[in-house]
């Protein structure tokens, strides 16, 4: 089969959920500016949730929208009684957050013990389709499908409703929107519960493909990062098109050069920090 | 015996570790339209932050409507009543015209005539209507400035705070802003106009109070003010 077509269908494959976890990412940063390294633990640990509730009999969707209103909860608590208390100091909030990282794979470790977990396929998309002597995984691109319906539900949320334009105006303006009303404060715990739920519910959908295994967090995350930066921090289209960036560099950088994969990611980032510090979408620099 | 719409009492506020404001007093009656005058860095902007709590006050009282409001957090203080037009517009670049005007609009408080909602707003400034899809960003000055006005009467405020509203607009827009603001006064909202073009403040005030180095250096009507009266020679001429 032709190298290169699988190298693709991974590359859109690992694009659409890059965008479901940065996508969370990139507005808790552009909205709340909170560096969230435990963005990456939401997606391991929503993962393991995920294969729980798949284990106790859920169905395969039902157990990603289980598992992510598990960690909608988690991430509301964690913004609303720990980060609230760390307003304005950025330092403070990456260490709490790396912090409670490290905490969070532990805990996974001890729960989930350290051996990899592969929920299998969902049973109804299984397979391939085969066109033209072309094989076509169905799993990956329900995968894209659902990146791509969860795209267009998050920009109609942030882009025409009043409650998306007020997260926006925050992004913003934030001490101006305060003085418009809007409670900017209450937007942060729902962006932050957004995120994590989307973070968990990538989790869950990428893990037949992924697999879950401890420091699975810890590879996720920079991905993140690299795409937010890519992108630009707060920008929804700017997530989309660093996922699919990031996609292929990651998948061809790893083949044609397995050594460089890493110089390969962090080189594009790098001029982006440098040559446009607001990345290719954003507004405010980091 | 009506409340003053705004009083400020021996308010001191500081600005990280530098003490901007020490004792501010002045008040803005119902119904009037005070100007608050001063030089560069003499705390008009700080006394703006100070009412609508983006800055707490370390001392003193602010009072709105004879309701104690300092201390209270700026979401709230909105919903109080009280708006701000802020200096430099800062109008959300990234929303559409509507958008900015969508988000600031509030319960409407009961007893409220003829209360704001967006077609007003374009009925009161024609140009926001026909860009209301556009992005505030790419608005023209003169246009941000409608669109700032507009998003902060979307609130229904009873208190109107306007920070230096003519900065850096031609001439002819600074004579529309100021038509506007004497209609609005004429409805009967009150409001505090933070000016540097002294000649607008003194044209359309009801009353005068200059601040000088963080504090009130003089309040009075503005009729009895002239260019040339000494409260203003020796509080904001040019050394």
């Amino acid at each position: 089969m032709n190298l290169w077509l699988v190298l693709a269908i991974n590359s859109i494959t690992l694009g659409g959920l890059l965008f479901l976890l940065s996508a969370g990412f990139s507005l808790i940063f552009g909205l709340m500016r909170i560096p969230n390294l435990m963005h990456g633990s939401f997606f391991m640990l929503g993962a393991y949730m995920g294969s729980t509730f798949l284990a106790k009999g859920f169905g395969f969707w039902p157990a990603a929208l289980a598992s992510a209103a598990s960690m909608a909860v988690l991430g509301g608590l964690v913004e609303r009684f720990l980060l609230r208390r760390l307003a304005g100091q950025e330092l403070a909030q990456v260490l709490l957050t790396l912090g409670l990282s490290f905490i969070i794979a532990d805990a996974c470790l001890m729960v989930w013990t350290g051996d990899p977990i592969q929920p299998s396929t969902p049973p109804d998309l299984r397979g391939a389709i085969i066109r033209s002597g072309l094989v076509f995984p169905i799993y990956r691109l329900a995968i894209v499908g659902v990146a791509i319906a969860m795209a267009i539900a998050l920009w109609l949320l942030i882009d025409k409703t009043r409650i998306g334009a007020m997260i926006r105006a925050g992004v913003d303006d934030a001490p101006i929107a305060r003085v418009v009303g809007i409670k900017v404060s209450q937007l942060f715990t729902l962006v932050f519960c957004l995120g994590a739920a989307l973070a968990a519910f990538a989790g869950v959908v990428g893990s037949p493909y992924l697999s879950i295994y401890p420091g699975l967090d810890a590879e996720m995350l920079p991905l993140a990062l690299i795409v937010v930066i890519l992108g630009g921090a707060g920008s929804l289209p700017g997530a989309l098109l660093g996922s699919f960036i990031i996609g292929f560099l990651y998948n061809f950088g790893q083949a044609m050069f397995p050594d460089l994969a890493y110089v390969i990611l962090f080189v594009p980032m790098v001029l982006v920090l440098v040559l446009r510090p607001q990345g290719l979408f954003g507004r405010v620099a980091l | 015996m009506a409340a003053d719409a705004l009083r400020l009492d021996g308010v001191h506020a500081y600005y990280g570790d530098s003490h901007v404001l020490h004792g501010v007093g002045l008040v803005c009656g119902e119904g009037r339209l005070l100007g608050l005058l001063g030089r560069n860095g003499a705390g008009k902007s700080t006394c703006m932050s100070t009412v609508v709590g983006l800055l707490q006050p370390k001392r003193g009282a602010v009072t709105l409507f004879g309701k104690t409001i300092g201390g209270l957090a700026p979401e709230r203080i909105s919903a109080h009543g009280v708006a701000l037009v802020p200096q430099g517009r800062r109008i959300f670049r990234s929303l559409t015209v509507r958008e900015n005007l969508v988000v600031a609009a509030q319960k409407v408080r009961a007893g409220s005539l003829r209360p704001w909602t967006m077609a007003r707003v374009f009925e009161t400034f024609p140009r926001l209507g026909e860009r209301r899809a556009q992005y505030a960003g790419s608005l023209s000055g003169g246009e941000q400035q409608m669109l700032a006005i507009g998003r902060a009467l979307m609130g229904n405020p009873r208190l109107l705070l306007m920070d230096e509203p003519s900065e850096g607009l031609a001439p002819q827009i600074v004579a529309e802003v100021g038509r506007t603001i004497v209609n609005l006064k004429n409805e009967g909202l009150s409001i505090v106009l933070v000016e540097q073009n002294i000649k607008l403040a003194l044209e359309i005030a009801d009353d005068i109070a200059i601040l000088n180095s963080g504090s009130v250096a003089y309040q009075g009507a503005a009729a009895t003010l002239t260019m040339d009266h000494p409260a203003i020679t020796q509080n904001l001429g040019v050394h």
